[in-house]
């Protein structure tokens, strides 16, 4: 554990609820990185945030992940050291996006990928995000994406516990988590992925709600007032009330003209209402939205090479190609 | 309405019955509602967690299984302890569990809590007037890891728990040296997250599955399970769980030696379990698997008295030589096997008795009233003396300040 004076302590980042980020620099190799100050409170020890955080954090190692460092220790503060990120999602689209904040689509697909290739790697380590939003995705300069502030994250089980419902910035928070459902899983982290990617074809947050119920009448407005016939078991959620106004679901490529039909397709899999409909960050990196990407190409190049090679040792084992086999070993 | 009126004493009757039987019928009503909506509420939940499972389970396991050994405390080091010895531990666990009941924390948060201070008791010296301040900064960190935050119990409450033994500030400060010397590495998969999953798997009931909950808290007593893998833990006591209710054994593929050995250590650790655990147990929610259990072995008892009369006593499975808690074996001091073989004295910690007296050559006095009882002294150098006489607590507050 290094001492707080190997760090230099650079101007101001943010400020959370929690903690205030600062930009640092190692006095010894001069390498940037962020330094995120939390207060010790005196009564209550080290917060349970900064417990789950860090601990999970420590679990998680991803290029698509920010990477924790070091945790100093002081007398009435603790300070998280990570590599250091040239600015969050939000910030991009302030200062690199289109007149409105949108992103070109190239740009989009990386992101989008990179976002799900990180939460897919946290789900398989049974670890839940549960705060994804803009400004808690850290940007490169190289135009790499990593999942940052883990401090609502928790480790879930199989089969799931309940969690708080109080969990997820409103904008980004999923309809079953908004309706009081205290079983939710990895599909509330895709809820958020699907929020974020709208916004990056816009420049304007998909769903910005001003409460609970303003927050769902928006996700209804456009996805349809779902009702027991459309999702059996709603009405037994603890904050369903019948809604006044049934609206009918709306055409997402029409109020998404920016999107591809393929990029819909993937959209309409993660903004499902109903949870267990919802697709798993797993599949949606299979979606064929991606098969452009660059990585996934070569992906998809070396893996049909490692079939040809294997064809070809198996047709020598047997003498003869594969489909010649029928003639007799 | 009920009967006919003959009387006015009858209509007085009637009367009163009437509403009674309606506010009945609507709470029954409301009753149902409820279970309906928390029925249906669980079904989206098993749905979700089918599909989670399909997807991730393989990875997680993977995961798991690698944490598992990552953060499985050594008994063996634990033996180097100087100070604090074998047989003061369940009086700290009686003191966990119910400090972890009185806050209704998650079942397994106590898991965590008892890993945490097993793990920083394989890493550090303690003293054995800090050895109740280390399971307490275990608890709190457990409960933050895991609980709700309006559940973390606070640290005047813990304070008030050991009657005032520490100052506030000692629970921060060794909070946060057991979070530095476990290097932030918190996450482990306790015994529950096996068990749900197998449980899930073979379809058990609910009694099945508090007998193995039960199982696996009688054995954090025990210094043989300390290393003891979760995942094997798991397996076993539901083994041992569905053996015991007279449930069929289930075909979950083959048994290797651990295994096997972790089944019949733990077969033979279910005499005299702590008060404090069997009485956990006795409640309808827990099935009432300490009495269930109870029957059990006494039942066995009587076969094996009925198969052998009258002595030697019959060694089988179930029904071998009563736990020995407090022997510490490894010090060459504990181990008198005609002692230990007679010892009939549950892990009790008896009302009155006072953790502080322990520190003997601290002034200050506990700080809650209690009844005096006879100081122990020289416990550590004989510890089977010890449990010869009168157990005296050495975690005040196990019993006197936690009611349920």
């Amino acid at each position: 554990m290094a001492k707080p004076s190997a760090f230099q302590q650079l101007e101001k980042l943010g400020e959370g609820t929690y903690a205030t980020v600062y930009k640092g620099r190692n006095r010894q190799t001069g390498e940037l990185v962020a330094l995120k100050e939390i207060h010790l409170d005196s009564e209550e020890g080290t917060p349970s945030t900064a417990i789950r955080e860090i601990s999970l954090m420590k679990e998680l190692k991803h290029e698509n992940i920010l990477s924790l460092v070091d945790v100093i220790h002081t007398e009435n503060k603790l300070m998280l050291v990570s590599e250091f990120m040239d600015m969050d999602l939000k910030k991009y689209m302030d200062t690199r996006g289109g007149d409105r904040g949108q992103l070109d689509p190239a740009t989009i697909k990386s992101f989008v990928y990179q976002l799900l290739r990180g939460i897919a790697y946290c789900h398989e380590k049974r670890i839940l995000h549960r705060d994804l939003k803009p400004q808690n995705l850290l940007i490169s300069k190289h135009g790499v994406l990593k999942l940052a502030d883990f401090g609502l994250a928790r480790a879930f089980g199989i089969p799931v516990n309940t969690f708080s419902a109080e969990v997820v910035t409103l904008w980004y928070r999923a309809p079953d988590v908004l309706l009081g459902s205290r079983t939710y899983n990895t599909s509330i982290d895709i809820w958020s992925i699907g929020c974020i990617m709208a916004e990056m074809f816009t420049g304007r947050p998909l769903f910005p709600g001003t409460t609970n119920e303003d927050e769902l009448k928006r996700i209804f407005r456009l996805l349809g007032t779902p009702s027991e016939r459309t999702w059996p078991g709603i009405s037994h959620l603890p904050e369903y009330k019948p809604q006044t106004t049934v609206y009918p679901a709306q055409d997402l490529a029409q109020v998404l003209p920016q999107i591809d039909p393929l990029g819909i397709d993937l959209l309409k899999g993660m903004l499902q209402l109903r949870p267990e409909k919802r697709i798993s960050a797993a599949d949606a990196l299979r979606h064929a939205w991606f098969y452009d990407l660059p990585q996934v190409r070569a992906q998809a190049q070396l893996l049909q090479q490692q079939q040809l090679h294997q064809q070809a040792q198996m047709a020598r084992t047997y003498g003869g190609t594969v489909q010649g086999n029928q003639t007799g070993y | 309405m009920a009967y006919p009126s003959h009387t006015s004493d009858d209509t007085f009757f009637v009367e009163s019955d009437e509403p009674c039987q309606q506010q009945q019928q609507r709470i029954n009503m409301r009753d149902a509602a409820k279970m309906i909506a928390r029925n249906k509420q669980e079904m989206i939940a098993n749905e979700l967690s089918r599909l989670a499972g399909d997807e991730y389970l393989e990875d997680i396991m993977q995961h798991m299984r690698h944490m598992e050994d990552e953060t499985l405390p050594d008994a063996n080091l634990i033996d180097m302890q100087r100070e604090i010895q074998w047989f003061m531990r369940p009086y700290l666990i009686d003191f966990l569990i119910e400090a972890h009941a009185a806050f209704s924390l998650l079942p397994e948060t106590l898991f965590l809590t008892v890993n945490l201070l097993d793990r920083y008791c394989s890493k550090r010296v303690v003293y054995k007037q800090h050895y109740q301040l280390v399971g307490c900064a275990a608890l709190l960190i457990a409960a933050k890891y895991g609980d709700k935050k309006d559940r973390v119990p606070q640290i005047n409450e813990l304070n008030n728990m050991c009657c005032g033994l520490y100052d506030a500030g000692m629970f921060t400060q060794m909070e946060m040296h057991v979070l530095n010397t476990l290097d932030w590495n918190i996450g482990h998969p306790t015994v529950d997250f096996f068990t749900q999953l197998i449980v899930a798997e073979e379809r058990d009931t609910r009694e099945v599955e508090h007998m193995a909950a039960y199982i696996c808290e009688i054995a954090l007593y025990h210094r043989d399970f300390v290393s003891t893998k979760p995942s094997i833990m798991a397996r076993a006591s539901l083994a041992l769980g569905r053996a015991i209710l007279g449930k069929p054994e289930v075909n979950d593929g083959e048994w290797d030696h651990v295994e096997n050995v972790t089944l019949l250590t733990l077969s033979q650790h279910l005499h005299q379990p702590s008060v404090t655990l069997s009485r956990k147990y006795s409640s309808t929610y827990y099935s009432r698997v300490s009495a269930k259990l109870a029957d059990f072995l006494a039942q066995q008892a009587a076969i094996a008295r009925r198969g052998a009369p009258p002595s030697p006593p019959c060694e089988s499975a179930l029904t071998s030589k009563p736990a020995n808690v407090y022997s510490t074996p490894h010090k060459g001091l504990g181990a008198v096997p005609g002692v230990a073989d007679g010892y009939m004295t549950p892990p009790i910690t008896p009302d009155g008795a006072c953790f502080g007296q322990m520190k003997e050559y601290q002034i200050v006095p506990p700080r809650c009233p209690l009844t005096p009882t006879p100081p122990p002294t020289h416990h550590v150098s004989y510890p089977q003396q010890h449990h010869m006489a009168a157990g005296p607590s050495y975690f005040e507050g196990s019993q006197a300040h936690m009611a349920y």
